[in-house]
């Protein structure tokens, strides 16, 4: 592969279908503003613009070339400024292959190479041929094995060890129940239903006299009052709907593949991704239980993996969306076999409970009188301390850690509960802190920070008695840790020193 | 290993945050004398007297928050920080303990580091002190106001220690 290559025509289209996606907000700000100023001068300004897009698309196309040449990828491509990319082998990390609407239309996929470091680069080929990018990618994947091949005798066990890499060690595929249970109980909508509730306030000018002469018409005898109550309702249903939907779109046909070195993951019903994550990039596995799942025992499993792509700021990777907790040790046993649950064996005091149950409660402090001041019914806001105190408890008993030589077990929950796991030499930092009035009480926060992306995740336990968040040093250094006893005097009420 | 850190930063560390905060707490003030220009803008084109538009209270509110913010920073807080930092580099690890109010105590083994450098601003520079930064693969650490010559040493060791346990595994 050393001549220059031009991707399929259709990179062109897909180009301009990017372009448009990426200003989609500004176009239809435009059309909005456009159409009720201009008396339809405006849509040749559109087509103008969509014209000018096209022929940008079919000159980048143009003038993008790539091919392989000794130890490097090399693209060539701008229009105006002339770029040239250039992307050493063993630079490569990630190579993704993902298939769009449009590239499954003429059987193509989409190519990024993701490289690792300070000022990542992406290159991305956005229309070769399933063949061709299969090449391409073992072309540059055979970096490692390259010298060894020139010698004749090593060339068949690199040969067979290529094989074993590939090979498919073990598999998982999400049934189509648990599809429908994800995409049922996905807490999306609760994000999706603010949106809506945002923009519909937004909508005071479609919602005028006429408007709701026109509802009263159509549903004779209904007050304000269910008019409302109507539309909250038709919001949450909408949002839930389109959660419903964004969870059946993104997981169908989830499948998790493991070879040798790296995980696979294929997903998607209209667009169909990639992702390949090898073992040794993984920094940790987290487990989140949402509200809706943690009742009926399920949750999603996550991986957080490093060093990537420096536009997304972590990186976690969906490895389970639907999965049993009874089953987490089965699955990490198949498919991360060196992760495990250490028992989670350090809870917080008893002596930290009410502040867990306090601490929940301080903004409504001031939430409550401005609530008040400002509303009606503002004071009802105070119904919500009882709700937010039961939150502050399954806090308190939700949060423990615990560990084994070479892992740590930490949980906690914030609205969801989040259990991780983090193997020793993963930790990138542990922090304990302490204000003064858990200097008053002995009991320090402690946080736990891992590699994810281009950043870092930081796991926090708050309120653990101070000796037993330092085991935690200890056993950061040492690996292993002397564990004490939680409730120290303290508890049993003994009047203590500041 | 509950043993805190011992090793403290410089103290002129103190003088160059105050000389810092002071500079930079001017910036407190830019609230109340924005106030006070447009209250007085509004009386240009009117024949009133150029304070009559503005309100003492919210004038002196202001005024008064941003004094209490200048003083705290610019002469409470640098002896305070200075109190608490402390930090330690042992072949294992770097230990750092600090914070005004909230103390915090950080673990980085040596390992993790991925890379070591020294930074000197005008202020530091005027004292003879540097910072060392500490970069893992999640978060970067620095420990403030050491003087150039230990900063510079404190940098090498680290990457010095760095280097051999990285060669070591």
């Amino acid at each position: 592969m050393s001549e220059f290559k031009r991707q399929h025509p259709i990179a062109a289209v897909s180009r301009v279908l990017s372009l448009i996606r990426e200003n989609l907000i500004t176009i239809i700000i435009l059309l909005f503003i456009g159409t009720s100023r201009t008396q339809g001068y405006f849509i040749y300004f559109l087509l103008g613009g969509l014209a000018i897009a096209l022929i940008g698309g079919v000159f980048g196309w143009w003038v993008f070339k790539y091919r392989v040449y000794e130890e490097e990828l090399q693209i060539k491509k701008g229009i105006f400024v002339k770029n040239q990319l250039y992307l050493s082998k063993d630079r490569i990390q990630v190579i993704d292959i993902t298939e769009g609407i449009l590239q499954r239309m003429f059987g193509l996929v989409k190519v990024e190479v993701k490289t690792a470091g300070g000022g990542t680069e992406t290159a991305t080929i956005s229309a070769i041929t399933r063949e061709e990018a299969e090449a391409l990618r073992t072309e540059l994947r055979k970096r490692k094995n390259g010298k060894e091949q020139e010698l004749q005798e090593e060339s068949e066990a690199v040969a067979q060890n290529q094989e074993e890499e590939v090979e498919v060690l073990d598999s998982w595929k999400l049934s189509t129940r648990d599809l429908v249970f994800a995409a049922f109980t996905s807490s999306n909508f609760g994000v999706i239903a603010s949106i809506l509730g945002a923009v519909s306030g937004q909508l005071d000018e479609f919602i005028n006299e006429e408007t709701v002469r026109y509802v009263y018409d159509m549903a004779p005898g209904y007050s304000n009052v269910t008019v409302i109550v109507g539309l909250v309702v038709a919001i949450i249903v909408i949002s839930w709907l389109l959660s419903f939907l964004g969870v059946i779109f993104k997981y169908s046909d989830f499948r998790l593949q493991k070879t040798k070195k790296e995980l696979i993951i294929t997903s998607g019903l209209l667009e169909r991704k990639h992702i390949t994550v090898p073992f040794n990039r993984i920094q940790a596995v987290r487990y989140v239980e949402g509200v809706i799942r943690q009742p009926l025992g399920y949750g999603m499993l996550y991986v957080e993996s490093a060093g990537f792509n420096q536009s997304d700021k972590g990186r976690s990777i969906v490895l389970v969306p639907y999965l049993a907790a009874s089953r987490i040790t089965e699955f990490l046993g198949d498919f991360l076999d060196d992760y495990s649950m250490p028992e989670l064996n350090v809870t917080p005091p008893k002596r930290a409970k009410w502040r867990y149950i306090r601490r929940i409660n301080y903004a409504m402090l001031v939430i409550v009188p401005l609530l008040w001041w400002l509303l009606d019914y503002g004071w009802l806001s105070i119904l919500a301390v009882p709700i937010l105190s039961w939150l502050g408890w399954l806090r308190y008993r939700d949060a423990a850690y615990g560990v084994s030589e070479e892992l740590i077990h930490l949980r906690y929950r914030t609205i969801s509960r989040t259990t991780a796991v983090v193997k020793r030499r993963r930790v990138q930092n542990v922090e304990l802190s302490e204000n003064p009035f858990q200097k008053n009480k002995q009991l320090n926060t402690l946080k736990v920070t891992v590699a994810s992306g281009a950043g870092g995740m930081g796991f926090e336990i708050e309120d653990l008695d101070s000796g037993q968040a330092h085991q935690v040093l200890q056993w950061l250094m040492e690996g292993k840790a002397t564990l004490t006893s939680a409730d120290t005097e303290i508890e049993e009420g003994v009047p203590q020193q500041d | 290993m509950n043993q805190e850190p011992g090793t403290r930063i410089n103290e002129n560390a103190v003088k160059a945050w105050t000389v810092n905060a002071c500079l930079y707490g001017l910036l407190w003030f830019i609230p109340p004398a924005l106030y006070v220009a447009i209250a007085v803008g509004e009386t240009i084109d009117s024949s009133a007297a150029w304070y009559s538009q503005i309100s003492w209270l919210l004038m002196g509110s202001l005024t008064v928050v941003a004094l209490t913010l200048y003083v705290l920073t610019a002469l409470v807080f640098p002896k305070l920080r200075w109190k608490r930092w402390k930090y330690d580099v042992s072949e294992k690890e770097v230990d750092m303990l600090r914070g005004i109010i909230i103390k915090k105590r950080t673990l980085v083994p040596i390992n993790r580091v991925q890379h070591v450098d020294t930074r000197q601003g005008p202020v530091y520079r005027k004292f003879g002190l540097s910072s060392v930064t500490i970069s893992t693969a999640a978060t970067t650490h620095e420990i403030p106001a050491l003087d150039d010559q230990t900063a510079d040493d404190l940098r090498d060791k680290i990457s010095t220690l760095v280097r051999k346990v990285k060669e070591d595994v």
